[in-house]
């Protein structure tokens, strides 16, 4: 039996029909085809599904779409703004803080969150929040440079 | 995951009427970090799923100077982690909270939902153990409040009964002259789950360096957490050395029954508990003797 | 604008699209009347399989098809049997399953869910056969065959021709490497060393999962979008099993989110072009994470290695076994059986040698290629002994490696000239970078029984020598547009590493054009020329000169019209800066275009085509069409009473012959050595009677942020080779495989216990500690 929902998605309200069982990251994907967040591992362990929901990083693969509604969700696509990148999207690809590019929008979006929360964090906050979201590539020590880069020059 | 009902109950009456009316075929939906991966892996297909989240009542850190902290079955790990209140009263808690998971599993995890679970390779059971902490529990008859050991009955399995919501945690407050320890051990990457968590609480005896009381809380390593009574029973009335830390270590090690398995063999966790109690007992006092 | 260069770091071409979410990956694409597929797979290690029912599931709505070994077996249009060396795999089981995972069925649905549904009730009835749990059991004599018999191709690769299963047992390959004469160069020891070095199963575990779009149109027309490091290998493959002209197979692969040689040889497309010819309709499979590790894993390894070193440090003489576990399948383990032999001497000079390097089956998934490809396996063994030489002997492991390592002009096992060896200077980099002349010998304090000793801090290094995929054949083509920008046609795969960039790069240095000129078309077999394959970290060196080969017959064919059109002689005619320089005036590419043309329109088509052979220029047998020379170091911070250790810092130094976009080269040092970390110290694929324990990220465990040392410094070094566009190598897999044995020696100096068995878990260090506690 589907449910019926409204949820604000990059700033824009959008209506949706969800069964319970579906997922947030499913609705975002396949409903509204913002395929930037993927699926990885869908056990809340790889952070490739990443979304901000009500600005706070959630595992969009295990999280329920009816338990969205009436929610803020941001995407890797609601970023940045009039045509210009966010400062995170600039600073990753300046340090070359993406290979493969699949963990990518997971680690900008949890990077903003982190940032929205603490502008000046520590290297020690940094890995702590980030310690989550996986790159297989190998990213880890570029990352940590964007977001400082990002930190020290806004 | 297969279709389910989802229900969403207001109240926590309400939401006990509810799991009575589909006993057996209904569970308790909170975060969900727990539940959506039996789901997903077939290992449970509920017809029903009651979500708690819209019962307010759930919610919220609240400091009572008699009862001590009321935590909030909602509440998530995340809020935990953030909040002023518990840093100023159980800053141990704070800390553990640190390294719980991931972030994600933080912003959504629920306290209750982790207690509930019966999940072994946690880490909050066993600091609120050796706080004496309380579970309160609502169904349908009433309700009661029972400490948290007694939660715990094997793995995965709770004392909740079927129709039965857990509704809060209570820590009352510290005795004076107390230090509590948390020490979580991981066998490989900094995010795995614990191979071991041992927290440690030494209350002194007035003025003296004695301790008066002792807990210490072993988990992971058995089908529930387990406190370690002949250890604890060991350090009554004495102050703490260095052999007395070892000697405890020695005796909580053989006060516990871990499996072997990826995380570590049998013998191996005996061995990190044993380092773990004496590390943590250690840091109990130390922060005991300084109030 | 700023023009291409070589040397330089440039944006990568496919930033902006991965950043902002636009670019599409396989299972973010859909086609027009798509429906999806799913795969039942065996329960059971190995099994006869007696009946097979899909009535019940025929009947859930939705579904479309199921297929099972009798499409396979009774569709004349089919070859059931395929492999890339040897043909012993299947679309679906056919007499029985050989692990747990092996396909067995495929589904297609309009739904993914009518499809899951479907599988629960297609019945399949087992007789249960001995499971044949590991290399030990698989070479018992008389013991269960995981293959009865193995079929074998008429014609594959060149360089595996003379590996063939052994009938009667489970050896799926048995590489021999003689040289000179062992029992002399025993006798001739002072000291001979004998250690067995083990490591397991271990999974790529790159976060997107394998997929597959496939279409079949009536006429026989094959397309698929595929997951696949090797485009052209998947569509000979394709029309082998299809029956079908290679012409009449499409592969298209877009951006790959992580490969790791876990997408190279067909995976999923064979089973999902088999479901979309039976429904007509074009399907999508993509693969649970769970179901990745039952499709391809890196090979486990028991490595017996006995060496002999005169008194003095010099090695003499090293016998071998290597025994690969190779799974149920063949898949290119008797390549990797083939590396890991070859690469048992290490890169030391070792006159007399006796290697035995065996894949084996086992009922196990499928191991086959791994970042590494069966070095990483024998460089475990290879420098973990030497250090445990260098401790007997009381030598520094530096100068021990120093003293045996290669040097330009000096001979392979193969005898042949190595050339361009930046063994020594990657050496001494790494050891600069670690501090290794201040290093402190803490391992003669005595660890005491009461209290807490300190924890303790130890370094260690390690290097390697492998060779690339020989013979091969890379072919790209270019188009000069009218307005003078560039399209490049090449079939390197971008699935990371940054191929595009380097690419673009190298056309616009020969052309003089600016990168935003430059358009790098995406891979489709039906437009880009043949390329062998995006691994073996050969594509810089292959594509690369192919690429530069094609800008230089564009920049002929501008030549010519410039000759032809303005009468100027050849010799005055040259090219700087994007323009072409005359003795009196200089002209722009579209001007001579327009001229040659007569219109502002028209094309020129560059050809570039490389191909590295059996025997090299110098008329030399050639292993390899260059090496890779690589080292790394490793600090550790032990806590002895528990064995758990941290990384303090981390060097690694690959000779990549020139960096030809230094960020680049950076990134897959550190990321490959990243991936090292994980193989060390937390991975491996845990089974119980054939099942597997962890096939998940939860259990299965990756490196994180939190578990990096605050350091990783990845150095680039540079010896040119001849043949390699400006003098580039090749830089993908080299750092990742002195990382284990790094680690190892690191503990080793930190606290005197030797592992030999990966992963590097803190209880195995602490067992060891307590072991040397009760020894007097």
């Amino acid at each position: 039996m589907k449910k019926s929902i409204l949820i604000k998605i990059n700033g824009t309200e959008r209506h949706a029909d969800v069964e319970p069982r579906t997922t947030l990251l499913e609705m975002v994907r396949e409903q509204f085809n913002l395929t930037g967040a993927k699926l990885g591992c869908d056990i809340q362990v790889c952070g490739a599904c990443t979304l901000l929901l009500d600005g706070k990083p959630v595992s969009a693969c295990s999280v329920l779409a009816v338990d969205t509604d009436g929610c803020e969700v941001l995407t890797i696509e609601g970023l940045g703004q009039n045509n210009a990148l966010h400062p995170l999207q600039e600073a990753f690809m300046e340090f070359g803080a993406l290979q493969c590019g699949y963990c990518t929008s997971g680690f900008i979006l949890t990077a903003k969150a982190l940032l929205d929360e603490v502008p000046q964090p520590t290297d020690e906050q940094i890995r702590d929040y980030l310690a989550g979201n996986f790159c297989r590539c190998g990213c880890y020590q570029e990352i940590m440079q964007a977001i400082r880069n990002v930190t020290k020059t806004s | 995951m297969r279709n389910f009902d989802y229900l969403e109950p207001v109240t926590v009456a309400e939401a006990c009427a509810l799991l009575k009316q589909h006993a057996g075929e209904a569970k308790v939906f909170a975060g969900g970090s727990h539940l959506t991966i039996l789901m997903k892996q077939g290992l449970y297909q509920p017809k029903t799923l009651i979500n708690i989240k819209k019962i307010s009542q759930l919610r919220g850190i609240e400091y009572d100077n008699a009862e001590g902290l009321i935590i909030g079955a909602l509440v998530t790990h995340r809020e935990i982690e953030t909040s002023a209140l518990v840093r100023e009263k159980f800053p141990v808690l704070s800390e553990a909270e640190r390294e719980v998971a991931n972030i994600r599993v933080r912003n959504m995890g629920t306290v209750g939902g982790n207690l509930a679970s019966g999940e072994p390779l946690t880490d909050l059971s066993q600091i609120f153990i050796s706080l004496d902490g309380k579970a309160k529990i609502s169904g349908p008859g009433g309700q009661r409040t029972i400490p948290v050991e007694e939660l715990f009955v094997d793995f995965y399995t709770t004392s909740l009964a079927e129709d039965e919501i857990l509704t809060h945690v209570v820590l009352p407050p510290l005795p004076p002259r107390s230090g509590i320890e948390y020490i979580r051990f991981s066998s490989s990457s900094v995010v795995d789950k614990p191979s071991a968590g041992v927290a440690v609480r030494l209350t002194l005896d007035g003025g003296a360096k004695t301790i008066q009381a002792a807990r210490i809380v072993l988990g992971c390593v058995g089908a529930t957490p387990v406190r370690a009574r002949k250890a604890e029973a060991l350090m009554s009335g004495k102050k703490l050395t260095a052999e007395l830390a070892e000697e405890a270590g020695s005796i909580a090690a053989q006060e516990c029954s871990p499996t072997s398995d990826l995380r570590g063999s049998e013998q191996y966790k005996r061995a990190i508990v044993r380092i773990l109690v004496k590390r943590a007992a250690v840091k109990a006092y130390e922060r005991a003797t300084s109030t | 604008m700023e023009l291409a260069d070589i040397g330089k770091t440039f944006r990568r071409l496919d930033y902006e699209s991965k950043v902002t979410g636009r670019a599409q990956y396989l299972a973010d694409m859909s086609v027009p009347g798509m429906c999806h597929g799913k795969i039942l797979r065996s329960p059971l290690p190995h099994a006869r399989i007696k009946h097979i029912d899909t009535a019940r599931a025929l009947k859930i709505p939705g579904v479309l098809a199921v297929i099972t070994r009798d499409d396979i077996l009774q569709d004349e249009g089919i070859e059931p049997y395929y492999g890339p060396v040897f043909k012993d795999q299947t679309i679906v089981a056919v007499e029985k399953v050989r692990h747990v995972g092996d396909p067995v069925a495929a589904v297609a649905a309009l739904e993914a869910d009518a499809a899951e549904e479907a599988l629960r009730l297609i019945d399949v009835e087992y007789e249960e056969l001995p499971a044949v749990l590991d290399v030990h059991q698989a070479l018992k004599p008389g013991g269960t065959l995981v293959h009865e018999s193995v079929r074998i191709p008429e014609s594959g690769f060149a360089d595996l021709a003379e590996l063939k299963p052994i009938e009667g047992t489970n050896i799926c390959t048995h590489f021999k490497l003689n040289r000179g004469d062992i029992q002399k160069g025993f006798a001739e020891s002072d000291h001979i060393f004998e250690d067995t070095f083990t490591l397991p199963a271990t999974q790529h575990s790159f976060l997107e999962t394998h997929a597959c779009i496939a279409s079949v149109e009536p006429g026989g027309r094959i397309t698929v979008w595929a997951t696949t490091q090797n485009p052209f290998v998947v569509r000979t493959q394709l029309a082998n099993i299809f029956k079908v002209p290679v012409s009449k197979v499409r592969v298209i692969v877009p951006y790959l989110g992580g490969g790791y040689g876990g997408k190279v040889y067909p995976k999923v497309e064979p089973i999902t072009v088999a479901l979309a010819q039976k429904t007509g309709r074009p399907v999508r499979v993509v693969l649970s994470r769970e179901e990745v590790f039952y499709t391809i894993t890196k090979h486990a390894a028991v490595i017996r290695m006995k060496t002999g070193v005169t008194k003095d440090g010099t090695l003499m003489a090293r016998e071998c076994e290597i025994h690969l576990d190779t799974g149920a399948y063949a898949e290119i383990g008797p390549r990797v059986a083939k590396k890991s032999g070859y690469t048992a001497a290490g890169p030391y000079k070792i006159p007399n040698l006796k290697i035995d390097s065996y894949s084996v089956y086992t009922n196990k998934p499928p191991a086959g290629a791994f970042r590494g490809f069966g070095v990483s396996q024998s460089a475990w063994a290879v420098e973990s002994q030497m250090d445990i030489i260098a401790a007997a002997l009381k030598i520094d492991p530096l100068e021990l490696r120093r003293q045996n390592g290669y040097n330009e002009g000096d001979k392979f096992v193969t005898e042949e000239t190595l050339r361009a060896v930046g063994l020594k200077e990657c050496l001494n980099e790494v050891a600069r970078s670690i501090g290794w002349e201040k290093k402190e010998r803490q391992r003669d304090k005595e660890i005491g029984r009461q209290g807490e000793a300190a924890v303790r801090r130890g370094k260690g290094l390690a290097c390697m020598i492998k060779a690339t995929i020989t013979p091969s054949v890379s072919c790209a083509v270019m188009k000069l547009n009218e307005d003078a920008s560039l399209s490049i046609y090449a079939g390197t795969v971008e699935m990371g590493q940054g191929s595009e960039t380097v690419l673009a790069q190298i056309a616009g240095k020969e052309l003089g054009i600016s990168l935003q000129a430059i358009q790098v078309l995406g891979v489709d077999t039906d437009v880009v020329p043949y390329d062998l394959t995006t691994s073996s970290s050969r594509s810089t060196f292959h594509m690369g000169k192919a690429v530069q080969l094609a800008a230089q017959d564009i920049l002929n064919q501008l030549k010519q019209i410039v000759v032809k059109e303005y009468g100027v002689p050849e010799d005055r005619v040259t090219f700087a800066g994007g323009k072409i320089r005359l003795p009196e005036t200089q002209l722009d590419y579209a001007e001579v275009m327009f001229k040659r043309f007569g219109m502002q329109g028209g094309t020129l088509v560059g050809d570039g085509q490389v191909k590295t052979l059996v025997k090299d220029e110098f008329g030399e047998k050639s292993t390899s069409a260059f090496w890779f020379l690589a080292a790394g170091a490793a600090e550790v911070e032990v806590d002895p009473d528990t064995g758990k250790f941290k990384l303090i810092k981390y060097a690694t130094a690959v000779d990549v012959g020139k960096a030809l976009n230094p960020l680049g080269c950076r990134q897959q040092l550190a990321g490959a050595a990243i991936t090292g970390f994980g193989q060390a110290m937390f991975e491996e694929i845990a089974y119980d009677n054939g099942q597997l324990i962890n096939p998940n990220l939860v259990d299965y465990v990756l490196p994180s942020l939190g578990d990096m040392p605050p350091v990783i410094d990845p150095i680039c070094v540079e010896v040119p080779d001849r043949n390699g566009p400006f003098g580039a190598k090749g830089i993908g897999e080299s750092a990742l495989i002195p990382v284990a044995p790094a680690i190892a020696n690191a503990i080793y100096d930190a606290v005197g216990v030797r592992i030999k068995d990966l992963p590097i878990k803190a209880e195995k260090i602490y067992l060891a500690l307590e072991d040397q506690k009760g020894k007097p």
